[in-house]
């Protein structure tokens, strides 16, 4: 049995290798994900670089700004960038489309800036030559017309029921076509694996690495299914053909697009605008950093009296407008995070619906589980911004604590009056050594497993119901 | 050729099921777009008007708060922003990725420009199915299941020789067949969206226009098809051969050129842009406040004389370095804007190999959906924010009292204003 098996798999390379369409096709798919490989990978190469000397250039700049009053610093603020993980060279996901630095300061959440896809030729409106797109949208294409004809072929040409009165089982052919529709999938993979491997050796995690292969094997051999199935239930070659190629364009094109639009339609996520208005008609009862005098901030006045036990702000041991800058840099955070992860949970609420589509669309489960493992989705995406956050308040209070506690009320808010009370109301350069290195580290390798488990389950699901159609097929025809 | 033929051919098309299995599924895909991108419409007009509320209601607060011009202009935040025009619904464009609104006030602007408050990137990732979406990329694909197998489909049923033998004129069998089967496509296509279009208030010169492009580029597709179909091959081989044409121009050339495009165009890093002008911005409060005033007066001469400050902080001096900020990083702000601008100028000349990209580039540029009109709508927030600052000059430079019906002349954002006036 699996000697015939091996026997049909080979017969059908032999097939292929004298066609000269197949031949071309494998040709043309194998220098496809190769040329995306190196392509994205040079260019990926360029962007880390570039931000990587940014950040380090902001880093910098803080650091060796001169003596100076704290709050000055709070609205000079800090850049940080966000890098690419290392399977982001094969699959960079969304990266091109969200902001990649983020200008942290007091009082406010900036959003990302700088996309990519704003800068660019804007020729990338439907394709990107990069290894995650090849092989989604281009290798299923490639699949079909290897393998439409692969059992109708047999059938117009009569040997089909030579082969059954020779005693080989359509089941056995099927796999041996199968077998042969599969290795060809794994041939194209190659230059992907490579990717993959300098990825590893770049620092991607050997399991999350193995799982992104898996993942794309595992889509590959579905579109192997597929093409094997329809060319066994239709007659005629062009009837297979033209099946496929309505399937394809359903699946890779339609469908990830239909999803698109109705998670858009369904849940409505209100843009960062809209949101910083909000945000304002909230604040407004809350009190400003730069005002004493507001309600919110006379209770703490008192309560600050009280625990000093003195009767006037001028005599607390700290100063106060410095507790003031510390107090409502807290209560305002605490509002721009309660915003901030409602926008997340609604950006999510969209993305879930898309994901849904995965169970009609294999390109939807792979791009997931791809961009889930490769670290560049919505998830690793609101991490960053995230982590920037953290990296935001830490500073800006370490620097209100400055302002607290090395200086007096006096010399504070004498600062603007000549340029001796101005030198009086600073603190030392020294100070600016508060700020900790930035760098983004995605979600951990055991969390974008789990992520992705829903996205590979569907990829699983869809596999097994394809393979008890197909022997289903192959028992009864 | 004459009606009898037309309609022989009509009825023989129809009679296919394949055929109008294909034919629905077109004219479901372009209700699907039309519908959707009305929504998508309907929605970012929501999202203005709900914005100009609140951004009103928030005016109407900064302004009882405060009694300083100062205070005022830097509290105050106006909202600007592009309407999506008629045309978007069928050419959504890039108004997922562009900013299309911008809340400015009248510190540096290039701190505040480049901000985006943009769609959900996992959406836009997938990318949406648009009107221009569904006949660039979707319907040469129909076309190429529509007309390949013509001929071979014939051959295959040997009517072929039967056919060719009782034709009475060579237009009136394959042209004739192929040229019914487009226009059936094109009507598909073309009658949800011309119901769209008068939803949304599209004037009649366009929907012509955009309707005969869009028959002209399905001949073009069904030129090819029928060009292919006559070169005796098995169907499949003949599918593939139009694909493999389809594939190529589709998605490959463009993706290629937008490759060598980026490696070719090189400007400055937009990080470099925002990091200069924040040292620009910031080294004034260091730098005696003459330095920053002279450097002012440069552009602002109309000033000269009323530039002296008596305190460290003053309103006028802070607004001036802000100013003197920007300025410092123009240049380099226009050498990124100019990448930006070659880039996609270039890309025109790649279109003129990619027939899909070319359609698209064409209706967005219609649509005022395209990166073009989103640099449009940038110069128009940069001319805003000229004028805003040339209304608080004035005050602030005068040393004039506050008095809160001067805020009545306040600049509003303007959307209709060009930005070169």
């Amino acid at each position: 049995m699996s000697k015939t098996i091996l026997i049909i798999a080979r017969d059908e390379w032999r097939y292929w290798q004298r066609s000269r369409l197949s031949l071309a096709v494998l040709i043309i798919a194998l220098s496809l994900v190769a040329a995306s490989v190196w392509v994205t990978k040079v260019s990926n190469t360029d962007n880390a670089h570039q931000r990587a000397h940014m950040q380090s250039q902001a880093e910098h700049s803080f650091k060796d700004q001169p003596d100076r009053h704290p709050h000055r610093m709070v609205h000079y603020g800090h850049y940080v960038f966000r890098s690419l993980p290392p399977l982001g060279a094969l699959d960079p996901g969304i990266d091109a489309l969200t902001g990649n630095a983020i200008f942290l300061e007091g009082h406010r959440q900036n959003s990302a800036t700088l996309a990519d896809k704003k800068q660019s030729s804007g020729l990338t409106w439907i394709s990107s030559l990069t290894p995650a797109f090849v092989m989604q949208i281009i290798a299923p294409l490639l699949l079909i017309i290897l393998g439409f004809s692969m059992v109708t072929r047999e059938r117009e040409a009569g040997t089909l029921d030579f082969l059954k009165v020779q005693g080989v089982s359509l089941l056995a052919l099927l796999a041996g076509k199968g077998l042969a529709l599969v290795t060809a999938a794994v041939l194209i993979s190659t230059p992907l694996i490579i990717g993959v491997m300098i990825s590893v050796i770049n620092g991607a995690g050997l399991l999350s690495a193995t799982a992104f292969i898996a993942s794309y094997w595992l889509y590959l051999i579905i579109w192997s299914a597929i093409v094997l199935l329809i060319s066994t239930l239709v007659r005629t070659n062009a009837s297979s053909f033209s099946g496929l190629i309505a399937i394809w364009i359903l699946t890779c094109l339609i469908i990830p697009r239909v999803a698109s639009n109705t998670a858009g339609v369904i849940v409505h996520a209100p843009g960062k605008l809209e949101t910083d208005l909000a945000i304002l008609r909230q604040l407004r009862e809350i009190g400003d950093g730069h005002n004493m005098s507001s309600r919110a901030n006379s209770a703490m006045r008192d309560s600050l009296l009280a625990k000093y036990n003195v009767k006037s702000v001028d005599a607390l041991p700290v100063n106060f407008k410095g507790i003031v800058a510390q107090q409502s840099e807290a209560d305002l955070t605490k509002v721009l995070n309660k915003f901030a992860r409602q926008q997340m949970h609604q950006q999510t609420g969209q993305a879930e619906i898309f994901r849904y589509f995965g169970w009609l669309s294999p390109m939807i489960a792979i791009q997931n589980a791809s961009m889930k493992l490769a670290a560049t989705d919505l998830e690793n995406y609101h991490e960053f911004l995230q982590q920037a956050e953290t990296a935001r308040y830490d500073f800006v209070q370490s620097l209100n604590r400055l302002h607290a506690e090395n200086m007096t009320l006096e010399q504070d808010s004498n600062k603007y009056r000549n340029d001796v009370a101005k030198k009086a109301a600073t603190v030392s350069a020294d100070n600016w050594q508060i700020l900790s290195d930035f760098s983004f580290s995605p979600l951990s390798e055991k969390q974008r497993i789990t992520n992705s488990l829903f996205a590979i389950s569907q990829l699983l699901l869809m596999l097994g119901a394809l393979l008890a159609t197909l022997s289903f097929a192959g028992k009864r025809l | 050729m004459n009606w009898i033929d037309i309609r022989r051919e009509a009825l023989f098309l129809i009679s296919k099921k394949s055929i109008v299995a294909l034919l629905i599924i077109a004219t479901l895909l372009s209700i699907f777009s039309v519908w959707t991108g009305s929504v998508e419409i309907a929605q970012q007009r929501a999202t203005i008007q709900r914005l100009i509320d609140a951004d009103e209601l928030d005016r109407k607060a900064v302004t009882e708060q405060y009694h300083d011009y100062g205070y005022i202009a830097y509290y105050t935040f106006h909202l600007t922003y592009a309407p999506p025009s008629p045309l978007a619904f069928a050419a959504l464009g890039v108004r997922d990725v562009y900013p299309w609104k911008h809340r400015i006030r009248m510190l540096a602007l290039e701190g505040q420009i480049h901000e985006s408050d943009t769609q959900n990137p996992e959406l836009a990732l997938a990318g949406k199915i648009d009107f221009t979406f569904v006949v660039a990329v979707f319907s040469p694909l129909l076309l190429l299941l529509l007309l390949h197998d013509m001929r071979a489909s014939e051959r295959a049923a040997s009517r072929y020789d039967f056919l060719m033998v009782t034709r009475r004129h060579r237009y009136n069998l394959w042209p004739l067949r192929a040229g019914i089967t487009v226009a059936l496509l094109w009507l598909a296509l073309i009658i949800p969206f011309i119901a769209g279009a008068l939803f949304n208030g599209v004037t009649v010169g366009l929907i012509i226009l955009v309707s005969l492009t869009v028959a002209a580029y399905l001949s073009g597709w069904a030129v090819l098809c029928y060009w292919v179909s006559r070169i005796h091959a098995s169907a499949p081989v003949l599918a593939s051969l139009i694909l493999g044409a389809w594939l190529l121009t589709t998605f490959i050339i463009p993706s290629a050129g937008n490759v060598i495009i980026d490696k070719y165009y090189n400007g400055p890093h937009g990080g470099a842009v925002l990091m200069t002008q924040r040292e620009a911005v910031n080294d004034a409060w260091d730098l005696p406040h003459e330095t920053t005033m002279a450097a002012f007066l440069e552009n602002h001469p109309q000033w000269a004389g009323k530039t002296d400050t008596n305190s460290l902080f003053e309103w006028k001096w802070y607004y001036a370095f802000q100013q003197v900020g920007d300025e410092k990083v123009q240049p380099l702000a226009e050498a990124y804007q100019q990448t930006a601008k070659d880039r996609y100028e270039t890309a025109g000349w790649v279109a003129l190999l990619s027939p899909a990209t070319l359609l698209q580039r064409q209706l967005t540029q219609w649509a005022d959906t395209d990166a073009t009109a989103a640099w449009q709508y940038n110069d128009k927030v940069r001319s805003f924010h000229a004028e805003l600052r040339h209304f608080y000059y004035p005050l602030l430079f005068n040393d004039k009292d506050f008095e809160k019906a001067a805020l009545q002349k306040r600049p509003e954002f303007d959307t209709v204003k060009k930005s070169d006036e």
